[in-house]
């Protein structure tokens, strides 16, 4: 055997990679990534084809399965957006699950005493007693960075562990717990501030149609206002914003408060469309996957709402897939962890080229 | 009721709980202290102790050796920031969006394993748990022989990895080397030295010691695998690491304060002091970020933390 | 000569980046012992050049001999072990680290760092070149002249035999200047081949030899004996260079700015105070070296950075420690030194980066949403009356090259600048054309009635453009002079921090 050439491979960057590299690029990361997936399948011991199949029925397969999927959705679209808001600033606010509780405990907190009072007082208060919730909690962090320097993913970090202390408080022997209950939850919450069913026959609830007006919202104001220029300029170069006599606290602030906002409704479509009760069970979990919603969709609002479904779907079909084939639906969320791995090394990867050059002697 | 807290026994045993408590968050922050002084910000510790705490768990379950539990965890960890590694220094992706989906998958793939490995939560198996190992002589000492000497063999190595990290860093060429690397990269590449591997090292073999701390608390607190049973321990490595400057000593101190807050804690329920237990609990959370909101100035950090090296 | 082969020798190199080949062909070699000069504009290929002999580009064709011997650098590595030493543009040093770290990291062996060993051979190393470093002080303690000898003692520690200078000089004051070519003299002497990559007149003619670039090919080599400077500029150009637009002397209008005492902020500390008075119609030049207070100077006037005492009146009003958006609304424009950092936001389009700092007017807006088609419409005017290439009004300014980023910079100052314009360092990294263009435009500014401040480190800017020139150093201003009896040596004295007070 003849000894191969010296040689070295070196990685270049590219500079502006063409929408086919980037295309290609990800495409082939995503069949990594479910080939991945499949393998787990296996090693759960289930065939991936079988198991795939039970999940797109169970997301996809009736009406029913398919507003399902748009109810799990909803709060993803809305948690999404709230860490793509915040990521498009480079800001970095991981605590969209514990604002999502915020947002939850503020709603119940403001509206469980009008019980009994027509919908058309109590909604509102719902919906706004969630985005104070969510948008103060959040606006904590913001005001830690900008007045004590903390770095706000570690604040909100935190903030997310301490929340869900908070609740339990609340729910646990407290004063919200359901009489006589012996779950940490309240008791069912009161018809008039239940979010109502906008399919007839299926539990798709109001919150899935302002999760899509919210998006749209977001898609306005980010390309076409003030506000949203910043927030993009904030997350190319700040730099040249303040220089421009744009405050940075300002926008970090602002940032912070739309983001939180946005999270905490998550918790009142949770609460008041689909389980009815304040409880930490109906409310864990959407922050975290919103982040990689928000990463999936590009950090664009449409793109949040895709993929927000698409998550929606794995979720829902994933539950289906368990009782179909006995694989433990908790591999969904190995699932949303590995293609948000294969969906940051796509992107990245389309950005550069590898090399072979030749060694010196 | 503060006059029992005041008792010498109770002392002896609140500090030693602060040792025992210590452990993993000083693994993981003398190993995020290593990969943060190269230039790597890595989030994923949480996730990171995550794995090793469960593969420590499967492998001590399985082979019945606590040791080999602790070598899968530390390869495991090694392993996940190995991906990590991968895919921020080499692909330069964003340092902190990489290492929360780093948390995800070890959040994620443990509880989807133990419920593949075992029917349920509930029917997975204890395994028996590293037994204290008394140093000869010193273990009988009045007070100090409780609090130091009668600890378990991973806490000794764990508070003597803290002046190995020091020697390392501020006494040998590589940790010279792994330093530059943190204050300016394009120092170390100009001499023709590659970043990227010493980076890597560094990112490793804070993976291994992250490994290594969530194997503590399977195979020496808890005896089972509970889903998220390092609660927030992997961050607060983290904060720790903030809080002691990146230097090894202060990074020692600042664990023992959080540790001896949680021990105290454990301590006041223990003996039913009436205060909302949730209180308690959220205490080390509210306290990390009270201590990063009165610190002096950002002091300490190298210089280039977390951005990732691209010559040119 | 003797028949000993060259210490450098470069036959056809060539390199191209895409369409573009930004060396084409070139040759030329360096003597043992010789100070070779590298001459050309930016973007002439000089850093390409240096960075595939370096090992930090690989060549699409040519040769490269070290000695007599192929050298193939794939790596800097390589470079460094063939024994050539580089000392870059912009500094690379540790600054938490002493000079004593900063040598050593990435050298030696075993798993000791072995400093004791370090400390001697760099003792030697000074010792025979005549240098002063205490090896135990912090970098960041250091003064830019102190930094220079850390990066030559470097090269000279990694055992270079030819040492590649990239634009030593252009952090440096003359006399540091002056003290780095007595350094290089006796480097010569002892037989290290010095490459020398300038633009600077002063400097390129204290070699033995030039090779003048040019567009990515070697124009000529010359003996710099047998050459003027008028010759090299002319090779450099490609023509001779244009004389200086002496602007005729405006006619002196209202006083603009006046400020008394004024203390900017610097790092904490704080400056010397500046008073001096500026009149519409006037172009006030600034001269010094980098880093020596003109950045916060023109930050505090823009209103970036408060001052810690002092006033600031402009148009006759108090204007003390306003803010940058504040100062913008009274007529105050800002081109900053760092135009990627701090002027532009790369992931907007050419229409939005003119609208930076207006975002919130009315004027901006049609009701809460931002006009699209007024923003296309200013963009477009602006690219047509600045001459900037490169894109529409929708195009990534991310994308644009250094003059035509500078370009879309003044467009956008020029419009907010109704009574001050205050501009740091705008020719700083552009071409010929660029800069010629820059100068027009700062003289039709001028002659609209614009008070026009102007910080730069090329002489050659503020004798072309001026009307008065106040040198810098050390955070005060040291002298100010009417352009009439601008003398470049007092200049040049008082840039180096010494000397008595001008007129």
């Amino acid at each position: 055997m003849t000894p191969a050439a010296p040689h070295r491979w070196r990685i270049e960057v590219v500079r502006d990679a063409t929408p086919r590299r980037r295309a290609l690029s990800l495409a082939a990361v995503m069949l990594l990534a479910l080939a991945l997936c499949g393998l787990l399948l296996r090693a759960a011991g289930a065939d991936p084809g079988t198991a795939l199949a039970a999940l797109v029925r169970g997301a996809f397969g009736s009406l029913n399965a398919a507003t399902e999927t748009l109810v799990r959705a909803t709060p993803l679209i809305f948690t999404g957006l709230a860490a793509a808001t915040a990521f498009r600033a480079r800001v970095w606010n991981i605590g969209a699950e514990g604002q999502v509780f915020a947002g939850a405990i503020c709603a119940y907190g403001l509206s469980h005493g009008l019980a009994g009072l027509s919908p058309l007082v109590q909604l509102p208060v719902v919906l706004a007693g969630a985005m104070i919730g969510g948008a103060a909690w959040a606006g904590l962090a913001g005001l830690l960075k900008t007045a004590c320097r903390v770095d706000e993913v570690i604040s909100t970090v935190m903030l997310n562990y301490i929340i869900v202390y908070v609740l339990s408080m609340l729910l646990l022997k407290g004063p919200w717990s359901e009489a006589g209950g012996f779950f940490e939850q309240t008791a069912k919450v009161d018809p008039g501030s239940v979010l109502p069913v906008i399919l007839p026959g299926t539990r798709l609830h109001l919150g899935f149609a302002l999760a899509l007006l919210a998006a749209l919202a977001m898609q306005v104001l980010l390309a076409r206002t003030p506000l949203g220029y910043e927030i993009r300029g904030a997350g190319s170069n700040l730099r040249a914003l303040s220089v421009q006599g744009a405050s940075a606290a300002r926008i970090l602030i602002l940032v912070m408060i739309l983001s939180g906002l946005l999270a905490g409704l998550a918790g009142a479509t949770e609460v008041y469309g689909v389980h009815g009760r304040l409880k930490a069970g109906a409310i864990t979990g959407f922050g975290y996957a919103g982040i990689v919603v928000a990463i999936l969709g590009g950090l664009r609002p449409w793109g949040v709402v895709g993929a927000a479904i698409f998550f929606g779907a794995l979720v829902n079909g994933g539950t289906y897939m368990q009782i179909k084939t006995g694989v433990p639906s908790a591999l969904i969320y190995a699932f949303e962890a590995i293609i948000l791995l294969a969906c940051l090394a796509g992107w990245a990867a389309a950005g550069l080229r590898i090399r072979k050059v030749a060694d010196a002697v | 009721m503060l006059s029992d807290l005041l008792q010498m026994s109770v002392l002896a045993s609140i500090l030693a709980a602060t040792l025992r408590i210590a452990t993993p968050v000083l693994l993981a922050a003398l190993g995020e202290l290593v990969a943060e002084r190269s230039g790597v910000y890595n989030m994923g510790v949480e996730g990171t102790m995550l794995m090793g705490a469960f593969t420590a768990y499967l492998a001590a379950d399985g082979t019945g050796s606590l040791t080999l539990g602790l070598i899968a965890a530390m390869l495991t960890g090694a392993l996940m920031s190995l991906l990590f590694a991968i895919l921020v220094v080499t692909l330069g992706i964003e340092q902190i969006v990489t290492g929360l989906a780093i948390n995800l998958l070890g959040s994620g793939l443990s509880v989807f394993w133990l419920r593949a490995a075992f029917a349920s939560d509930a029917k997975s198996p204890t395994i028996a748990l590293f037994e204290p190992l008394d140093i000869p002589g010193l273990a009988g000492l009045p007070f100090v022989g409780p609090v130091l000497f009668q600890q378990k063999l991973v806490t000794y190595l764990a508070l003597l990895a803290v002046p190995a990290v020091w020697f390392f860093l501020y006494r040998t060429r590589q940790g010279l080397e792994l330093r530059c690397c943190g204050e300016n990269p394009k120092a170390l590449d100009v001499k023709g030295l590659s970043v990227a591997a010493r980076r890597y090292g560094a990112v490793v073999f804070g993976g291994a010691m992250a490994g290594a701390g969530g194997a503590f608390l399977t195979l020496a607190t808890s005896a089972r695998f509970v889903p998220e049973i390092t609660a927030g321990r992997g961050w607060l490595a983290i904060v720790i690491v903030i809080a002691g400057m990146w230097r090894p000593g202060p990074v020692l101190l600042a664990t023992l304060a959080f540790s001896f807050l949680d021990a105290l804690q454990l301590q006041m329920q223990g003996i039913g002091i009436r205060v909302p237990y949730q209180i308690l609990l959220a205490m080390p959370y509210a306290v990390a970020i009270l201590a990063l909101a009165l610190r002096r100035r950002q002091s300490g950090a190298p210089e280039q933390l977390g951005i990732p090296y691209i010559r040119g | 000569m003797t028949a000993a082969p060259p210490r450098l020798e470069v036959r056809g190199l060539t390199k191209r980046f895409g369409a573009l080949a930004a060396n084409d062909g070139v040759s030329f070699d360096v003597a043992a012992g010789e100070l070779h000069c590298l001459l050309g504009e930016n973007g002439a290929g000089k850093s390409t050049l240096s960075a595939c002999l370096f090992g930090l580009l690989a060549p699409d064709a040519g040769e490269i001999r070290l000695d007599g011997q192929p050298l193939n650098a794939a790596t800097p590595a390589q470079a460094i072990a063939a024994g050539i030493g580089m000392v870059h543009q912009h500094f690379v040093l540790v600054p938490a680290f002493t000079v004593l770290e900063n040598i050593v990291v990435g050298t030696g062996r075993g798993w000791r760092a072995d400093l004791a060993g370090g400390r001697r051979r760099i003792a030697d190393i000074c010792g025979r070149y005549g240098l002063a470093l205490d090896p135990d002080r912090r970098v960041a303690d250091l003064s830019v002249g102190e930094k220079q000898w850390v990066e030559v003692v470097k090269a000279l520690y990694l055992g270079a035999r030819l040492l590649i200078l990239d634009e030593p000089t252009a952090v440096l004051t003359p006399e540091e200047s002056d003290r780095l070519f007595a350094i290089i003299r006796r480097l010569t002497g002892e037989g290290i081949a010095v490459l020398l990559i300038s633009h600077k007149m002063r400097e390129v003619l204290q070699s033995d030899r030039v090779t003048v670039l040019r567009r990515g090919r070697v124009v000529a080599t010359v003996v710099t004996a047998d050459a003027s400077g008028d010759d090299l500029s002319r090779l450099m150009i490609g023509r001779a260079v244009a004389p200086a637009s002496a602007a005729a002397p405006a006619a002196a209008g209202g006083e603009v700015l006046r400020l008394d005492r004024l203390v900017p902020d610097r790092a904490g500390r704080a400056g010397a105070p500046i008073s001096l008075t500026l009149h519409a119609g006037e172009i006030l030049g600034i001269a010094g070296v980098a880093g020596n207070g003109q950045d916060e100077l023109l930050e505090t006037l823009a209103g970036l950075r408060p001052p810690l005492a002092g006033t600031m009146h402009l148009m006759g009003l108090q204007a003390t420690g306003l803010g940058a958006h504040a100062l913008a609304e009274r007529g105050v424009g800002y081109v900053p030194s760092d135009r990627f950092r701090d002027g532009l936001v790369p992931d907007f389009t050419i229409a939005e980066n003119l609208l930076l700092g207006r975002q919130w007017q009315a004027a901006a807006r049609r009701g809460p949403f931002l006009g699209a088609a007024q923003m296309r419409a200013r963009a477009r005017a602006a690219i047509a009356d600045f001459a900037i290439a490169g894109g529409g009004p929708d195009t990534r300014s991310g994308r644009l090259s250094g003059g035509n980023a500078q370009k879309l910079i003044l467009a956008r100052e020029f419009a907010k600048a109704r009574h001050l314009l205050l501009c740091n360092q705008p020719t700083r990294g552009v071409d010929i054309g660029a800069t010629e263009f820059i100068h027009r435009e700062l003289l039709r500014k001028r002659a609209e009635g614009c008070a026009i401040i102007l910080a730069s480190e090329e002489l050659d800017d503020l004798l072309a453009l001026s009307d008065r020139i106040a040198v810098m150093s050390g955070g005060s201003i040291l002298g100010t002079f009417p352009k009439a009896g601008a003398d470049l040596s007092a200049i040049g004295r008082l840039m180096a921090g010494q000397g008595g007070r001008a007129a």
